[in-house]
């Protein structure tokens, strides 16, 4: 045993998840320590602190070359990390996508990391990483895909920029995952639950329709809108032909999005929004998963 | 249908050397650790205070023998003193003891002596290494050896025989020396002088 693991154990330190460990939630990795959560969007870059005690800080954005941003602003950004440790939300070159008969054995979703190949079959490719989400009541599952280079540039880009990197996630899929399970909540097929699922995060926008239990379609774009939110109606407007009559809309977003649930009340004029769209809420899942 | 979140998928590169947190319960070794130094903290505080109060004490201790010692000293002193008393004391009435047998033998001398004869001087000496004996110096003022005379008769009723007596007889003193010893002390009853009429 080396002086530091002794160290470790003495200032309780062995005893919390390693910054970096994937298995742990962010608030018990960090749970007296200033992180930085980073948004990264094709154009842009918006960051907020997350204080002791996970207080989370006032969103900064700056729409500009996410590396220009952080050598011009990377003093500014670093002191609100105490350790350099961030975390970042990927908006932008990744692929949400609705699968159907993956395989379904138990510890599929863990397997994704090591052994892909034997959970997606036809579907794996070499390079990629993957995260699943199965349809407990179908066949369906949904799919996200990053390219590896791309979260390896993702981490050379913060890296250089003096960060440490706690965690690369993709907000949408994580708002979407989120959405899913706070409207189905009840075991098995007796209250089937119908919603077109709109989430938004940080430019990029990726709807679901789900329609009795199952998943029927979804449609996922990154880099969709900046200020202007008419390209998100213009997006999802096909999607209002092929809705059912009675099924309700289930907004949700990183920031509530001013505007947005007007607009999609006149695009899909007759059905009920449920928003669950609050100030800083990614940054909340974050750090609570 | 019910979905469950799970942890956010991160897609970082891991690295390999992740090392699980410990059990909670470990925590114990810690706390324990922290624990058994602050009993630590506290008993040698605890030994230090009673270090203190024994030394306090030790010293007061010393104080007092030293104190006492002092005392005891004086004590001694005293009593040195009240033994030198006492021997001084003892050797008056021994010597008051010692000297009463020779109280008749003074008061027959002294009744012995005549209208014109008076002592000038006396003096009685017994030798300690042989108490038996006295070694008798008188001198008298008279005129006549027959003071001399009585004076010895005197002595002799007391059954003292005088050996070796010198006397002379000069300007109307007379020295009388001589070695009285008495015959059979232990016999004989000390008769109660005289009332001179």
């Amino acid at each position: 045993m080396k002086s530091i693991d002794l160290k470790s154990i003495l200032n309780f330190s062995a005893f919390r998840p390693e910054p970096d460990d994937p298995s742990a939630a962010w608030r018990r990795r960090f749970p007296a320590e200033r992180t930085v959560f980073f948004g990264l969007a094709r154009m842009g870059l918006s960051w907020r602190e997350i204080g002791r005690g996970s207080k989370i800080g006032d969103r900064e954005f700056v729409r500009a070359e996410p590396k220009e941003i952080l050598t011009q602003s990377g003093d500014h950004i670093k002191p609100l990390s105490e350790h350099g440790w961030c975390a970042i939300s990927m908006n932008t070159r990744y692929v949400i996508s609705l699968e159907t008969n993956l395989s379904r054995r138990t510890g599929s979703e863990d397997m994704l990391k090591t052994n892909a190949r034997s959970v997606l079959g036809g579907r794996f490719e070499r390079g990629k990483h993957y995260a699943l989400t199965h349809n407990p009541e179908t066949n369906s599952s949904i799919l996200l895909t990053i390219d590896e280079d791309q979260a390896r540039k993702t981490e050379s880009l913060f890296t250089e920029g003096g960060f440490r990197i706690g965690r690369i996630c993709c907000g949408a899929y994580a708002l979407l995952k989120h959405a899913l399970s706070v409207t189905n909540t009840e075991k098995g097929a007796d209250n089937p639950v119908s919603s077109f699922y709109i989430v938004c995060c940080e430019g990029a926008v990726c709807a679901l329709v789900q329609e009795q239990d199952r998943w029927q379609e979804l449609r996922s774009r990154t880099d969709v809108y900046e200020d202007d939110l008419t390209p998100i109606t213009d997006l999802l407007a096909p999607f209002h032909s092929r809705l059912a009559p009675e099924m309700g809309i289930t907004l949700i977003s990183d920031e509530p999005l001013e505007g947005l649930p007007e607009r999609l009340a006149t695009a899909f004029p007759g059905r009920t929004i449920n928003d669950l769209s609050q100030p800083a809420m990614l940054a909340n899942l974050m750090i609570q998963n | 249908m019910q979905i469950s979140t799970r942890q956010i998928d991160d897609f970082k590169n891991d690295r390999k050397d992740i090392t699980p947190p410990l059990p909670v319960v470990l925590r114990l070794v810690p706390i324990l650790f922290y624990c058994s130094i602050a009993v630590a903290i506290l008993l040698s505080s605890l030994f230090a205070l009673q270090f203190q109060l024994a030394i306090q004490k030790r010293d007061a201790h010393k104080a007092q023998i030293t104190s006492i010692g002092a005392k005891t000293q004086s004590a001694r002193n005293d009593r040195a003193a009240l033994e030198t008393e006492i021997k001084k004391a003892t050797d008056i009435q021994a010597w008051v003891a010692g000297s009463r047998p020779l109280q008749p033998l003074l008061v027959n001398i002294a009744r012995s002596m005549g209208a014109r004869s008076s002592i000038v001087d006396l003096r009685l000496d017994r030798d300690a290494d042989n108490p038996a004996q006295i070694k008798i110096a008188l001198r008298m003022a008279t005129d006549s050896t027959k003071q001399l005379d009585d004076t010895v008769e005197k002595m002799a009723t007391l059954k003292y025989r005088a050996f070796s007596p010198t006397q002379s007889l000069g300007r109307g003193e007379l020295d009388y020396k001589a070695t009285l010893v008495q015959q059979d002390p232990l016999t004989l009853e000390q008769p109660t002088p005289e009332t001179p009429q």
